[in-house]
């Protein structure tokens, strides 16, 4: 027994160390609700596209990524579409992506949306607002811009013009 | 200072040992009844020359400094219940005024979660641990090898004594005292004209039982803060519908909602000619996915796993996960309807055909007709321009547009406009937007037999709390503990014979009083008659 004291006193105060260290920790520091913020890792997804591709958002690390929610049903929604688009053109030769994603329409809603406007980028299928609501979404059209290390730069809210979104996108490119 | 330690008896005690831990001789000098705490042996911090480890261990160790903490903490806590808390600075000086502003500024509107209250707690958990272990550990070691024939000063020092003369032969004496002794349940040791009885020495072992619960309960308040432990979310679940349980892999149906409100007679005066609801009620399916969860484009292969019905405070629980009745929304949605094709010339009628709101099929062949989906709104509306849109994602007023193929119409395909909904289909005029198809077809429903609403939508919160079963756990062994503790009485009784003397000592560690009627009873079995109050050796706690 008396060999065997110091090693568990030792065993015992670093447990107590620990974890004391972690409970006490957690009081000083912001507490995390899970929600997406500014400088925090973008929430992960895995959807598909109308051509049927899987896209997930992790793969596209080492990208600047534009994550965008939208719906036929959002008046800005269908205003900044052409701006993503145009955007897309702008920057799709560097390390850049668009995703759109719908927020959990009909299959010819968003069909028949995309073909009238022939965009090119990514569309993608969201089903029964499961993404939509990892993402904490409340108002639409809400964009996040994610910076290649996957963490998110900014969060913007309401509808966007191309001068709003260009200047984002040319941050995210230089970082 | 060297403190020489050895027990006449030969035994080499550590320091500050109060009882030999072999013979039982008291080590220090006095008269008053012996301190048997821990009987008598030294705690394990207590050495010479402590490094700081020890000086740690032995600050935790500490019964006295256990209590201050324990003391300041409920201080703190109660402190914390003068306001509200959590709330903002603003909220606590319109309040209360002054005071709340300084209750604010002291951090004391969310002290539960301070730096300083969560290491009070920390540092109480430490003293449970330090303060148990370097107890029970010796105080086991002196209990599971105790001698039988004690130290004459020991056995008649104890609060419980007899001293008397006995006749006749001394061994023979011991065991038929030992023999009524078991008849109460004792563990009786004897070494010849020594005797050793015992029983209940588990109840002991209880205060550390109890310990060990605490822990565990401190544990696992201490688990709720990891991420996903605790989740708080609420969902909308319309009557019919399937929907994930947020931050799990459960999926809850509302099979269906019912609501119950009061009759006239049943409400007072001021609230009467008001809708106020009774009872509301999910009859809810709880189902686990099984495979392809969370994969895109794929249904998720769902088991059932639990039906309840969820009213206020009566929630469905499962694994950790509780689904709340919060509130209702009773604005009542089109899920799907079962349409007729008519040829208005012939009267002739076709189908029904199964058009439900959420993903239709873009094709249908009803009769002779061939049918298009070319388009499909769910709430639908004209926009400045007058071009068809759709004002939300919910079907309150859905629209749909097909090409309809068949006789008597264009080779191509002629555009027909349908609106299931009544209202609707009269306030956008549906007959004359479609024109000269009006006349050749009509696409209806037939009765309210094929049209599918959901009438509700109810609101559930979604807690998921995977502490909470090992919450239960410590505070089941903290209970047990306890009980064991209070309930049963650890008792012992010491007598050797010398030459005819008799000396008995009798130790629980709890109601002398029953110790000593019972050690009455004993002497009484054997002829001896001694008022229980008699064998009081004074001192306190009786």
């Amino acid at each position: 027994m008396g060999k065997n004291r110091k090693p568990i006193q030792i065993v015992i105060l670093l447990g107590v160390l620990l974890l004391g260290g972690y409970a006490v920790g957690k009081t000083l520091f912001a507490s995390d609700d899970g929600r997406p913020a500014v400088g925090k890792e973008a929430p992960n997804f895995t959807l598909l596209d109308l051509n049927g591709q899987t896209h997930q958002l992790s793969d596209y690390k080492g990208k600047a990524v534009v994550v965008n929610f939208w719906g036929t049903f959002c008046p800005p929604c269908v205003t900044e579409m052409p701006e993503f688009q145009r955007m897309y053109d702008k920057y799709k030769n560097q390390s850049f992506e668009v995703l759109a994603i719908n927020l959990s329409e009909n299959d010819l809603t968003v069909s028949n949306f995309v073909a009238e406007r022939s965009l090119t980028y990514p569309i993608l299928r969201d089903a029964n607002r499961v993404i939509e609501r990892r993402y904490g979404l409340s108002q639409y059209p809400t964009t996040f811009f994610v910076n290649p290390d996957g963490t998110i730069q900014d969060i913007f809210v309401g509808g966007m013009s191309e001068q709003d979104i260009d200047s984002r996108v040319e941050q995210l490119l230089q970082s | 200072m060297f403190q020489n330690t050895k027990c006449e008896c030969g035994h080499q005690n550590p320091p500050d040992t109060l009882l030999c831990e072999s013979c039982g001789k008291p080590l220090v000098e006095s008269d008053e009844p012996l301190e048997m705490r821990y009987d008598g042996v030294a705690r394990r911090s207590q050495k010479r020359n402590p490094n700081p480890l020890d000086r740690v261990w032995s600050f935790f160790s500490s019964v006295r400094i256990a209590v201050i903490i324990i003391i300041i903490t409920l201080i703190g806590a109660a402190l914390g219940t003068i306001y509200p808390q959590g709330n903002n600075a603003a909220y606590y000086k319109e309040t209360y005024g002054w005071s709340g502003e300084l209750y604010h500024k002291l951090g004391l509107s969310s002290m539960y979660d301070s730096w300083w209250f969560v290491c009070l707690l920390v540092m109480i958990g430490t003293s449970l641990v330090i303060c148990s272990l370097d107890r029970v550990l010796p105080l086991y070691r002196a209990l599971s090898k105790q001698q039988i024939r004690k130290h004459l000063q020991f056995i008649t020092r104890q609060k419980t004594s007899y001293v008397g003369t006995i006749e006749g032969d001394a061994e023979q004496w011991v065991q038929s005292f030992g023999n009524h002794l078991k008849r109460r349940r004792y563990k009786v040791h004897i070494d010849g004209t020594a005797l050793l009885a015992e029983k209940n020495r588990f109840s002991r072992w209880g205060p550390y039982i109890n310990h060990i619960g605490l822990i565990i309960l401190l544990l696992a308040l201490l688990a709720r803060t990891i991420p996903h432990w605790t989740e708080e979310n609420t969902i909308a679940v319309r009557d019919g519908e399937t929907v994930q349980v947020t931050g799990t892999d459960y999926y809850v149906k509302n099979d269906k909602f019912t609501v119950e409100y009061y009759n006239e007679a049943e409400l007072p005066d001021m609230l009467k000619q008001q809708e106020r609801p009774k009872l509301y009620e999910t009859k809810a399916i709880l189902y686990e996915c099984v495979s392809s969860c969370g994969e895109p484009g794929i249904e998720p292969e769902l088991k059932e796993v639990k039906q309840y019905d969820i009213t206020v405070n009566h929630p469905m629980s499962y694994k950790g996960v509780k689904l709340y009745q919060i509130g209702y929304d009773d604005e009542p949605l089109l899920q799907s309807v079962r349409p007729i094709i008519e040829d208005v010339k012939t009267g002739q009628q076709y189908g029904p055909f199964d058009l439900p709101m959420k993903n239709p099929k873009t094709s249908f062949e009803v009769g002779p007709y061939s049918l298009e989906l070319k388009a499909n709104y769910m709430e639908f509306a004209l926009n400045e321009e007058g071009s068809p849109v759709t004002k939300s994602r919910d079907p309150k007023a859905p629209a749909f547009i097909f090409i309809v193929k068949g006789p008597g119409l264009d080779e191509n395909g002629e555009p027909y406009m349908y609106f299931p909904l009544e209202k609707d289909k009269e306030r956008f005029s549906q007959d004359k937007i479609n024109q000269a198809i009006a006349s050749k077809i009509q696409i209806r429903v037939d009765g309210m037999d094929n049209v599918k609403f959901s009438s509700y939508t109810s609101y559930l919160l979604i807690r998921v709390d995977r502490a909470l079963p090992f919450v239960w756990v410590g505070l089941g062994i903290c209970m047990l503990g306890l009980l064991m503790g209070a309930y049963w009485h650890h008792r012992r009784i010491w007598l050797r014979i010398d030459e005819g003397t008799l000396s008995l000592g009798a130790h629980t560690n709890k109601n002398h009083f029953g110790m000593r009627s019972e050690t009455a009873w004993a002497l009484e079995q054997m002829g001896i008659t001694v008022e229980s109050d008699k064998l009081d050796n004074g001192g306190y706690n009786s």
